[in-house]
């Protein structure tokens, strides 16, 4: 999927200037949850960017997922993804999310959010600081304004 | 009195690292609530756990690399957990840690305390409403979080235990700026106590909310600031005497009352003694040689032999039984018993009586992890209705 | 009723006694004394003198059993000591203690459904506790050593 549909670019515009964030634990320990919730607080300013976290699925732009993605959490993880409206975008948070972590060769273990949903962009850590996980929001939107990123699963 | 409604809580409480986890079948609720009308009549606590497989995990890797794995059962409390585990360690080992590397492990863990603690009536000032408390309570805990990196050099994830003291030793500079932070939250704290004890919507929503006596606590094993709030005296710190404890001057915090507000009046006077107790390590702490033990001389194999250790986690007691069989560089058995385990999976006999906005303030007074912010599945019998609304909205009569 | 009174209750029971790292002592008895100690503390001290901490089970293969240690914590003294017991490693059974120590509840069905030990008399002892559903169907209790996972 190289080219980039012509529609799509009047969507993203909603988004990119007022992305609004559903988070979803898989499974963590919590340590990269404790980060994002203190990535919505006043000393990091996350509103100067429009983030704000979403009161529900249904009208969420970004979703963020933490946790190595254990087999039942993938379930819901994956029925998640299927109800956001478009366009929709996935950041998968910590070491976790990437490839399963620490937890990698436990077998109640998929590995890795992208094994499950197609992800948008990674932000390591272990787990990553309130700033870095805001910087992975700003550089996604900046790749959403270019057009770099696809939304995928949306026709 | 029939049902007319259910509420199912999904709580990922995944400080449970009990053996592989079930992919269920049915949605995986912790919480069943069955109410009539606004009054819950039955709670079945059934286990929708998200477990990695932690027990076996540790079995298959070799002692010192469970130290990280075993840390990050919790990331709230990852120095407890690696603290207790790596005690169990030196039990069968034989190996004493010099005294200013307890110290220095007792200042990581009690910060650690001071930071879970806020976060946790942070959580309950936003499900009781309140959130500009809940926006100043987190912005303070910023600076505990700015201490917690000073003195190990990350924020969350510790990994300053070591089998034979800790990682890195502190120098003057930093000691200052650590004691620096501490005095300027001192005040913070108590202009918060303040509030928790004289404002109007925390009294209205949190007094008589969830109470149990003496004996329930004992009888269910309830451990930590929900026994002590209900006036059992228990408290691993001043019992087993671990690491510093034996030297450093604290208190005990009980109250009488057994319910929600005296569980959270019970968690600031724990950071108040825990902000004491940071102060009086970095005043007196001692000069008997470098904290940091030499790597290459631990032993690669372990003797036989078996350890029980217990430690004051945020939550409560925590237990860790290590078997080591003497024949590999893996244990034989980790068996891991957190707080929250006997407090969460016990306590279904509190909310029956208390009306459905209750139950997220009762929860949150056990202190589950935070991780339970997710959304809960209301069923209407009634009118045959079955939504999903936040977990702080039902704390608010479920009206939007 | 104090710690030594207490401590002598238990040591009736016991077939050998020994200390746990770091410095609790181990009562070894009878798998069936096992709610006959609990009984007698419940009516010599009451709920107030006492709580249980932990059920832990350990699969011993070589040796053909398996063992149950019980973690109990005597108030006000908060001395911890340890009560354990051997059980067969084809059929390990043991008379549950819910009825009169309602906290054993999470340490009873974790024990059961990881490691096979029936507590009988536990109206909620259920496969599938913890364990995944393929597992739980095939019989496999994950923490034996002879599993396979």
């Amino acid at each position: 999927m190289s080219q980039k549909p012509q529609t799509k670019k009047v969507d993203y515009r909603l988004v990119k200037y007022s992305p609004w964030l559903v988070h979803f634990n898989t499974g963590a320990c919590n340590g990269c949850d404790i980060e994002v919730l203190a990535a919505l607080t006043p000393l990091y300013d996350p509103e100067r960017f429009g983030v704000k976290l979403s009161p529900s699925i249904r009208h969420g732009d970004i979703l963020v997922v933490t946790g190595a993605v254990t087999k039942k959490a993938a379930d819901r993880l994956k029925r998640l993804y299927d109800q956001m409206p478009c366009p929709k975008f996935v950041l998968a948070v910590g070491a976790c999310a990437i490839d399963g972590g620490v937890f990698s060769k436990s077998y109640s273990v998929v590995g890795g959010v992208d094994r499950v949903v197609p992800v948008s962009a990674y932000i390591p850590g272990c787990p990553p600081r309130p700033e870095a996980i805001l910087d992975g929001v700003v550089k996604l939107l900046e790749a959403i304004k270019k057009g770099e990123v696809e939304s995928y699963g949306c026709d | 009195m029939g049902v007319t409604k259910i509420v199912e809580i999904p709580v990922v409480t995944t400080e449970v690292p009990i053996g592989p986890q079930h992919p269920a079948l049915h949605e995986p609720v912790m919480l069943k609530v069955y109410a009539d009308g606004e009054e819950v009549v039955r709670v079945d606590v059934n286990t929708g756990y998200n477990h990695r497989g932690i027990e076996k995990l540790c079995e298959k890797n070799t002692f010192y690399r469970d130290i990280f794995i075993v840390s990050r059962v919790c990331g709230i409390c990852n120095a407890v957990h690696a603290n207790c585990y790596v005690r169990a360690l030196e039990q069968i080992l034989d190996v004493t840690p010099n005294r200013r590397a307890k110290f220095l492990r007792v200042l990581s863990m009690e910060l650690e305390r001071i930071h879970s603690h806020m976060l946790i009536n942070a959580v309950m000032a936003e499900i009781v409403g309140f959130e500009t408390l809940f926006m100043q309570i987190m912005l303070d805990r910023e600076k505990v979080m700015k201490a917690k990196e000073i003195l190990t050099g990350n924020r969350v994830s510790a990994d300053f235990m070591m089998v034979g003291g800790v990682r890195r030793d502190i120098d003057d500079v930093k000691k200052e700026k650590i004691k620096e932070i501490l005095l300027k939250l001192k005040p913070r704290v108590e202009y918060y106590v303040k509030v928790f004890e004289e404002d109007e919507t925390i009294l209205k929503r949190l007094i008589d909310v969830g109470k149990i006596n003496y004996r329930d606590a004992t009888s269910h094993s309830f451990v930590g600031p929900p026994a002590r709030a209900s006036g059992v005296r228990i408290d691993s710190r001043a019992s087993d005497k671990y690491d510093a404890y034996d030297e450093i001057p604290f208190n005990v915090v009980t109250r009488n009352e057994g319910d929600s507000w005296a569980r959270m009046m019970v968690r600031w006077s724990e950071v108040m003694e825990s902000i004491e107790m940071g102060l009086y390590i970095l005043n007196n702490l001692p000069l008997d040689g470098n904290p940091v033990p030499d790597e290459r001389r631990l032993p690669r194999k372990f003797p036989p032999g078996e350890a029980f250790t217990r430690v004051e986690a945020q939550r409560g007691e925590l237990t860790y039984y290590v078997m080591s069989d003497g024949k590999s560089q893996n244990p034989y058995r980790v068996k891991i018993r957190t707080p929250s385990f006997n407090n969460i999976v016990n306590s279904a006999f509190m909310y029956v009586g208390y009306s459905l906005a209750d139950v997220p303030v009762i929860l949150t007074s056990l202190d589950p992890c935070i991780s339970c912010m997710e959304r809960v599945t209301v069923i209407d019998l009634e009118k045959g209705t079955r939504e999903r609304i936040p977990f702080k909205q039902l704390s608010s009569g479920g009206k939007r | 009723m104090d710690a030594t009174e207490k401590l002598r209750l238990v040591e009736g029971f016991a077939l050998e006694k020994g200390v746990l790292k770091p410095n609790r002592k181990l009562f070894i008895v009878k798998p069936e004394d096992v709610r006959k100690i609990f009984e007698s503390l419940v009516e010599k001290t009451g709920y107030e003198g006492f709580y249980l901490s932990t059920i832990t089970g350990t699969d011993l293969k070589d040796e053909n059993k398996v063992s149950l240690d019980y973690y109990i914590v005597l108030l006000p003294e908060e001395e911890t000591i340890v009560i354990r017991t051997y059980l067969p490693r084809e059929n390990p059974v043991v008379e549950s203690i819910i009825d009169i120590v309602p906290g054993a509840l999470a340490g009873e069905c974790e024990t059961y459904d990881l490691l096979g030990v029936l507590f009988r008399g536990n109206p909620f002892l259920k496969r599938g506790f913890f364990t995944p559903t393929e597992l739980a169907e095939k019989n496999v209790y994950p923490l034996r050593k002879d599993s396979g996972v």
